[in-house]
């Protein structure tokens, strides 16, 4: 283990803080703790790529920035619609 | 330990430290809205500390490329999508009250 399979461990670690949140609270803060899930897990996909050694893996971290933006933008849009 | 593996460790760390505070800062503050900054504040110092820290590693290879281009991305789009969600953050306020 190394220094970065320490902090992607940690990093996913903290993601259950949000799933709490995402679970228990109103769905627009579902929404908030969704999108810092989704800076987290671009950061621990980084992190996992740096730490297994393996350079095809850094596109990872690349589709998670995109699609979290895009899958944020979605939720957002229909949930200031439909309430 | 060479001076590389010490950044490396400390930029991790304060990457992580940052990120665990933004996300006390979500599951604390008062309103949506006061949470919504911290998930804002989660791509600025943070992910630039953990990309620092790849960069030492990676330098400016494929990986390390790739790798700002991940942060960029999260940098440059989260802020559009942060204000999308403070629209609807309003809306449903609205709606509520």
């Amino acid at each position: 283990m190394n220094a970065f399979i320490w902090a992607a461990t940690a990093l996913a670690i903290l993601q259950l803080p949000l799933l709490v949140v995402a679970c228990v609270r109103r769905p627009i803060d579902g929404l908030v703790a969704l999108e810092l899930s989704g800076v987290l897990l671009t950061a621990t996909l980084l992190c996992l790529a740096e730490g297994f050694h393996r350079s095809f893996e850094y596109t990872l971290p690349i589709m998670a920035a995109v699609l979290g933006t895009i899958s944020g933008l979605v939720f957002a849009r229909f949930l200031g619609r439909w309430t | 330990m060479s001076a590389a593996n010490l950044a490396v460790d400390v930029l991790l760390i304060v990457g992580v430290a940052l990120e665990l505070a933004c996300v006390v800062g979500v599951l604390i503050m008062p309103t949506t809205l006061d949470r919504l900054h911290y998930v804002g504040a989660a791509t600025t110092v943070p992910a630039f500390c953990i990309l620092a820290a790849v960069l030492c590693r990676e330098h400016l290879s494929s990986g390390g490329i790739e790798a700002i281009a991940a942060i960029a991305l999260i940098f440059f789009l989260f802020p559009v999508l942060l204000t999308a969600t403070a629209r609807a953050i309003e809306r449903v306020e609205e709606s509520e009250d």
